[in-house]
Order: structure tokens, then C-alpha cells, then sequence
């Protein structure tokens, strides 16, 4: 069924060269909207920009203008560097073996990379009373995880946490906040990371009974950039299959 | 084509009504359950049937003069609910004068409100739950705001049993989303805040305007209730592939009012 509101509409969607942010940015396309993507990873047709950087955040926005939709994927349980764009995925870490340095990138990647993106752009989304911002929080900040170290769960609380109060904030100008919070989600990275497969057992004790797609995500990402959105605020949503069910 | 079921959806602006417009657009085949019959005429296009969503019986036979029409069941929407106007009685009436919480609740309040907003919805569940797994499906269930903040002393339109009640909906979403996710069959809950319906506008006129049915409405973040047409596009979202691989999961809707 179709979804009302996004024709025409201009959309940024970070960390778009792969996965679940390349399946907004083509999903987005596909419903009319003009979608301008990024990543610190080169890729055709995205321009390039180190988010954790407001330097770099300042010269996108430059050439972006000022989009109806802001969807900050961009982050991961690996922080990227401009030499090292996609680092792999790692397995799960012990808090002693958690140092400083990864600490602070993947808070950076996560964290300070959507605050810096947010800051830049919602100033001109009030200007036009209109707006609407996703951003990605993570099942491992709603129930915890075993397989990530608690540098990406903790990023991840701080966006529910950074998404309720911009909310407020942003509100009484026209703009809508919410963060998606994806479950088990087969992307090619996570499948580069050996945990595609993620045990049989893991699955059947999904509800849905499958991994997540990146179009999964999508779908979300649409429905709350739509007409549909227009009074969601404030809410983290869960997509996950039936793993968890929020609060 | 798909057969969709809307539970209170014959009285015009209200959330269930829309609904039912969106899925017939989109060339959903929809059943319409209410005890509303004025509201028959204007939807010429669904198939109605007169139902008592609070009685098992009532539901069981309207379930099956569903499956006798269309052969099959793919989506359940659970709109029916409310304080006042949700029995024969009362249908067309105005919201009761007065603040009615749970200590100064009569239990014939009690059993009515919770049989019109809870027990409705797993009686609506329970029976179509064998048509719905067939082919897979959805079931949309909608409850409110007030089962995540409760009903403010003072605030009129509403009451400590509808607050109640609606957690229960919420509840009842988790066990059929997992009783019900291996044959296919998502099961999500909208909880809409204060919503311009039609609804609204009777709690309005006793209420000078300012105080919706869970409190003032000047404290919306977004500085505004939120329209019937909002709430009915995102109703209709969780049933479709938009949100295929979400489940169990409440989707809040009160313009930034109360992030759970």
C-alpha cells in the first residue's frame, strides 16, 4: 500500500554505502523522494565525510541544503577512520579488555556523529516547521547483548536518550523524532563477520522464526517519514522479529 | 484479495472508520464490526455486520459470517473502545460529567470498560486466530497513552479502567505475537495520544476546549492533538510489508507526549 507524504520530499541518510542505510536510501528513491547519501566509505553516487568530524558535518551540509527527512544509520560496533572505512565487525568483548581508544571511537561513530549531524541540520528543518529525523539505536541498548561490547550499547542508549529529548525540543517546531532499534539484521557485513548464520537455534527462537533484511528496515524508515509518522515522536520502535518487545 | 476485519469502525471520525477507507481503497475486501448501525449506510462498500465486540458469542458468529463471505481472514484491526459510548445503550451518548478513576469506579464501570477494550480484543483474536493462520496476516490492536501515564485526577472523557484495560491490550499483544509469529501472523498495537476524532470534539465541548481526555492539551510537545488520518495511515502500515519484520511491538503516537 502506498505511502503518503514522501513524493517530492528531499532526504539525507547517513552511513548509506551498504546495508541497511543503501536499502533506505533505494527505498526512499523508489517512493519519489530526492535522497542525498553519505559515508566515510567511498561508494558510487554518495558523497564522502567523516561524520565524527564537524568540520566535515559543516561542508556536507553545504552542499546538502536542507532535507525533509534526516536518517542517521551511519555507526556500527566497529568505529571507521578515513584510512580504514570498514573495519570488521568484532565478536563480543569483555569489559577488561575494552580499551580507551575503541571505547571512545565507537562512541564517536554512534553517538557523537548523530549529535553533530542533528545539530547541523535541525536548525533549518525548524526554519521550514518541518521535519523528520530517524535515528539508529540498537537492540543491544534496549535488551542488552552478548555478541557487542558495552561501548555499542551504551552509544546506543545515549540515541534513545538523544532522540526523547530533541523531541521535546523540536516538537513545537514541526519536526518529528524517533530512533529504530534493529534486531538481527543479515547484512553483508554481518555476514563478513561470520555471524550470518547466527545459529540455527537463535533464529527458531525468534518469533518470526528469520533474520531481518535491510528492506525490513526500510519499511520503518518510510512509515515514519510518511503521513503515518506525522504524530510518532519521542519513540523508539523495535524491529526485530519478536526478540524483544521494548519497554 | 485480502479480507480485512475493523472493529468499530461505523461511526464517521473516528480512527476505525478511516481505517476501513484506507483498506478499501487499496482494494482490501473489509468487515466491519459494530453495534453503530446508523453508521452502516456510509459504508456501502464493506461488508458490516452488527456485533457486540464484549460478547464471545456475538463475535463468534460475526467471525464466521466473515469466513462464509469471504472464504478467508488476513487482517484484524481492533479499534472498538472508549469510556462511554461503547454499549447499545449508550452508543450515541456524551461523555459522563465527572472524573472516574479506579477508587471511585462502580464494578458495573469496571466490567463494561474492560469488556470493551480488553476482553474484546481476545475475543476478536481468539477467533480469527485460525483463519488468520491459513495464509499469515496481521493484527493491528490499538490502545492509548493513558495505559502509559494513567488518567490525570480531574480530566473528564476518560477513566482509570480505560487506562487499565489498554495496558492489557498491550500485554495481550506480546503473547499473540508470540503464539501467533510462527504461522506468520504479526501482531503490533498502536497507542495513539489525544487524537481529533470525532470522539474528541464531545469530551471538548464539556471540557472548555482545553483539557483532552488525558489531561491539557497545551503540555504536547508538538503543540497539537493528532489527526484521525495520522493515526489510521500508521494502523494501516503495521498491517502491510512496510513492517514485516516487526512484532509484539507498541507503536506510540502522542505527538512526543510520553516516550515509553
Amino acid at each position: 500500500m502506498p505511502l503518503e507524504g514522501l513524493k517530492g520530499r528531499k532526504a539525507l541518510v547517513t552511513g548509506a554505502a551498504s546495508g541497511i542505510g543503501a536499502a533506505i536510501a533505494a527505498r526512499l528513491r523508489k517512493e519519489g523522494v530526492e535522497v542525498v547519501s553519505t559515508d566515510i566509505h567511498a561508494a558510487p553516487g554518495l558523497r564522502v565525510a567523516d561524520l565524527t568530524d564537524a568540520d566535515d558535518v559543516e561542508k556536507l551540509s553545504g552542499s546538502v541544503g536542507v532535507p525533509d527527512f534526516l536518517v542517521n544509520v551511519a555507526g556500527g560496533p566497529a568505529a571507521p577512520t578515513r584510512e580504514h572505512t570498514l573495519p570488521p565487525i568484532p565478536g563480543a568483548i569483555a569489559l577488561e579488555d575494552l580499551n580507551e581508544k575503541d571505547w571512545n571511537g565507537v562512541i564517536a561513530a554512534n553517538l557523537t556523529s548523530a549529535f553533530l549531524v542533528c545539530r547541523e541540520f535541525a536548525p533549518r528543518m525548524k526554519a521550514r516547521k518541518f521535519g523528520r529525523i530517524v535515528n539508529f539505536a540498537s537492540i543491544a541498548a534496549r535488551r542488552g547483548s552478548d555478541r557487542v561490547g558495552v561501548h555499542y550499547a551504551a552509544a546506543k542508549g545515549g540515541i534513545i536518550g538523544l532522540t526523547k529529548t530533541l523531541a521535546l525540543e523540536l516538537g513545537p517546531h514541526g519536526i518529528t523524532v524517533n530512533a529504530i532499534a534493529p534486531g538481527f539484521i543479515k547484512t553483508p557485513r554481518i555476514e563478513a563477520a561470520g555471524w550470518g548464520d547466527a545459529g540455527a537455534a537463535f533464529i527458531e527462537s525468534l518469533p518470526l522464526k528469520r533474520a531481518g533484511k535491510p528492506d525490513d528496515i526500510a519499511g520503518v524508515v518510510a512509515m515514519l517519514c510518511s503521513e503515518a509518522g506525522g504524530y510518532v515522536s519521542g519513540a523508539t520502535i523495535d524491529v526485530n522479529g519478536g526478540w524483544y518487545f521494548g519497554p | 484479495m485480502k479480507v480485512a476485519i475493523v472493529t468499530g469502525a461505523a461511526k464517521p471520525d473516528s480512527i476505525g472508520h478511516e481505517v476501513a477507507r484506507r483498506l478499501l481503497k487499496e482494494g482490501t475486501q473489509v468487515v466491519v464490526a459494530d453495534l453503530y448501525e446508523e453508521g452502516f449506510s456510509a459504508l456501502r462498500e464493506c461488508f458490516c455486520v452488527r456485533c457486540d465486540v464484549s460478547d464471545p458469542s456475538s463475535v463468534q458468529e460475526m467471525i464466521e459470517k466473515a469466513v462464509k463471505r469471504f472464504s478467508r481472514i488476513d487482517i484484524l484491526v481492533n479499534c472498538v473502545g472508549g469510556s462511554w459510548g461503547i454499549t447499545r445503550k449508550d452508543l450515541a451518548a456524551s461523555p459522563p460529567l465527572g472524573f472516574r478513576g479506579l477508587t471511585n469506579c462502580s464494578l458495573e464501570d469496571w466490567r463494561t470498560i474492560v469488556a470493551a477494550n480488553l476482553d474484546s480484543v481476545f475475543y476478536c483474536a481468539r477467533a480469527a486466530a485460525p483463519h488468520l493462520k491459513k495464509q499469515g496476516g496481521a493484527i493491528v490492536n490499538v490502545a492509548s497513552v493513558a495505559a502509559r501515564k494513567g488518567i490525570p485526577p480531574g480530566s473528564e472523557g476518560s477513566s482509570g479502567p480505560y487506562a487499565v484495560a489498554k495496558a492489557g491490550v498491550m500485554g495481550l499483544t506480546r503473547q499473540l505475537a508470540l503464539e501467533l509469529g510462527p504461522f506468520g501472523v504479526r501482531v503490533n498495537c498502536v497507542a495513539p495520544g489525544v487524537i481529533a476524532s470525532g470522539r474528541l470534539k464531545k469530551v471538548l465541548e464539556i471540557t472548555q476546549q482545553d483539557h483532552g481526555p488525558e489531561g491539557s492539551l497545551k503540555t504536547i510537545p508538538m503543540g497539537r492533538v493528532g489527526t484521525v488520518d495520522e493515526c489510521a495511515a500508521l494502523i494501516v502500515a503495521l498491517c502491510t510489508e512496510d513492517t514485516s519484520y516487526m512484532t509484539g511491538v507498541t507503536v506510540d503516537a502522542n505527538g512526543a507526549s510520553y516516550a515509553a
